[in-house]
């Protein structure tokens, strides 16, 4: 790609954030809470896009490295009186080893061994926090309270809706612009070619094997970071965001934004979470819909709203 | 002195088939040597095992005095032993330069620190080079997917030149050309023959004439002659095996 190209698409991905930035100041309460949710959730699939969209793999185990961010910062706060920075960091740090040891046992599989693979260690993983409920709460979690983090003698209280908002928005920021940095470099390229033609790759003298270790140590660290900043501004852990639907919703809302793309996974969170929220008003079925909108997508839309925009229009997108 | 490529008692065996065979293999620096052999003589199963796409079922392959018998398939084009694929094996979706750029990039990226500081002008400079010597200079931002089949096996031998091979393997590198494409092919493989060993298998034997300074034969797994290419038309045994006379 040329370099006024990347330029224009810099410039699109920091549009993007000056808006969401900028909306904080128009919406009205509940839509401020739920975009800030949106923008967290929305990380969490910039982090699945990677191995997905980049790298062609399907995981379908991905709420294990939400759920390792989680736990991560939420019991080393809960249980050794950590503060919100250090237990960041120990989110982080979970996340990271979660990752590499699901990268190291998954190396060998690809295509649906690979997905079978991760789901089954993401329902151990799942299970293992529901046996350990003394420790980890169980599926009913565990509430935090009063977290914050003090910034050059301010106090910065989670739960004041302006800190959670801008908060997210710079988590999620963080995430765009690594994956954005990513698709323009020497690695991102490799990635893209493994997805597309592994034995070639291998004989251009890539060692596909640790570049594949390295999608999965990536995809899982953003998705951990997702976690951790879930746990941080909403103050709450449980197992129920370790569980299958969380891996399925990362997919979906990757697919509908447009895999593959840097902004489709922020588009297909936010359209799928506002698309959850009218359906379960009107149906507490709502889990039906969203199957037939995935059913919908996969018939009509296969390459989802960002990847539809690049083909028709705008071949530069990232 | 030490050959650039030396196979020892080399076989691979599939099931109860042996498609390779006990074979030794030589090959000197600075050679052109055509590998030919009648349909499922193991020609590609040995190239195979000499670029590691396969592991052999025993025997040993030697790169420059060294054993390789155990490196991986991306170990050995880092050495510099380069298979470009019978059957095109492109990037479709991605552009020509990025094809290119995979392959020129990964010299540039020998320690951990450069994945993150390439220089990205020398790469560009090296994917040009290559793109203007395999004659594909103005489709630099065609979809490989898109090209002509000629211009795709040309973007094949690019890719391979832009790793700077020492050891340059072309699996029939003119299968399914038009004439004029075939001339094109062989003036290129020549240009690569002053910087690099080339082994080529072909079928063309008017470019095994043209290009090969030595020719091997193969046939049910084993090498059964080998010699200059005059000599090799004259074999008997080759004649009987291969030439059909």
């Amino acid at each position: 790609m040329t370099d006024d190209r990347r330029g224009l698409a810099l410039g699109l991905h920091l549009g993007v954030l000056a808006l969401l930035g900028a909306l904080q100041l128009v919406l009205p309460p509940f839509h401020h809470g739920m975009v800030a949710r949106v923008m967290v959730l929305a990380a969490y699939a910039v982090g699945y896009n990677v191995l997905l969209g980049y790298t062609g793999l399907m995981s379908l185990g991905h709420a294990m490295f939400f759920a390792a961010g989680m736990y991560g910062t939420g019991l080393t706060i809960q249980h050794w009186g950590f503060g919100a920075g250090a237990g960041f960091l120990a989110g982080i740090v979970a996340g990271l080893a979660v990752a590499a040891a699901v990268g190291l046992v998954t190396l060998r599989t690809a295509g649906p061994a690979f997905l079978i693979v991760t789901m089954m260690l993401a329902q151990a993983f799942n299970l293992a926090t529901l046996y350990f409920n003394d420790v980890t709460g169980g599926d009913q979690g565990f509430i935090l309270s009063g977290l914050g983090l003090d910034l050059f003698g301010v106090r910065l209280a989670f739960a004041d809706p302006a800190v959670k908002y801008n908060a997210a928005l710079v988590v999620f920021a963080a995430c765009l612009l690594l994956s954005f940095w990513l698709t323009g470099s020497p690695a991102g390229r490799v990635l893209l070619a493994l997805k597309e033609n592994e034995e070639r790759t291998r004989l251009l003298g890539y060692n596909t094997v640790r570049c594949r270790l390295f999608a999965v140590v990536v995809s899982g660290l953003l998705s951990a970071v997702a976690g951790s900043t879930y746990t941080l501004l909403f103050s709450y852990v449980g197992s129920t965001f370790g569980g299958i639907l969380y891996s399925i919703y990362p997919l979906l809302w990757t697919l509908l934004g447009g895999a593959g793309t840097t902004l489709g996974p922020l588009v297909g969170t936010l359209v799928m979470t506002y698309f959850v929220d009218v359906a379960s008003a009107i149906t507490t079925g709502y889990l039906i819909v969203v199957g037939a909108a995935l059913i919908v997508m996969v018939l009509w839309a296969p390459a989802g709203i960002v990847g539809g925009i690049r083909v028709r229009w705008a071949p530069w997108l990232p | 002195m030490t050959p650039l490529l030396e196979t020892r008692a080399l076989s691979k065996r599939f099931g109860g088939l042996e498609a390779v065979s006990a074979v030794d293999f030589s090959l000197d620096r600075g050679e052109v040597r055509a590998l030919i052999g009648p349909n499922g003589a193991g020609k590609t199963t040995l190239v195979s095992l000499i670029s590691g796409r396969l592991g052999p079922t025993s025997g040993r392959v030697l790169f420059a005095g060294r054993d390789i018998t155990g490196l991986g398939p991306w170990d050995r084009a880092n050495l510099g032993i380069v298979y470009t694929f019978q059957i095109t094996s492109i990037y479709r979706s991605l552009s020509v330069f990025d094809n290119v750029a995979l392959a020129a990039q990964r010299r540039r990226l020998r320690r951990l620190a450069d994945w993150v500081a390439l220089d990205r002008a020398a790469v560009a400079a090296d994917v040009e080079a290559a793109l203007d010597t395999a004659g594909l200079g103005g489709l630099r931002d065609q979809q490989a997917g898109a090209l002509a089949y000629g211009h795709q096996r040309a973007l094949e031998v690019a890719m391979a030149m832009a790793l700077k091979p020492e050891l340059l393997i072309l699996d029939e590198p003119t299968q399914g050309l038009a004439p004029e494409d075939i001339e094109a092919l062989c003036r290129l493989v020549r240009d690569l023959a002053r910087v690099a060993t080339v082994l080529l298998i072909e079928h063309n034997m008017e470019v095994v004439l043209e290009l090969a300074s030595r020719v091997t034969v193969m046939d049910a797994g084993r090498i059964i002659a080998e010699g200059t290419p005059r000599e090799i038309e004259a074999h008997p045994e080759v004649q009987r095996a291969y030439l059909g006379r």
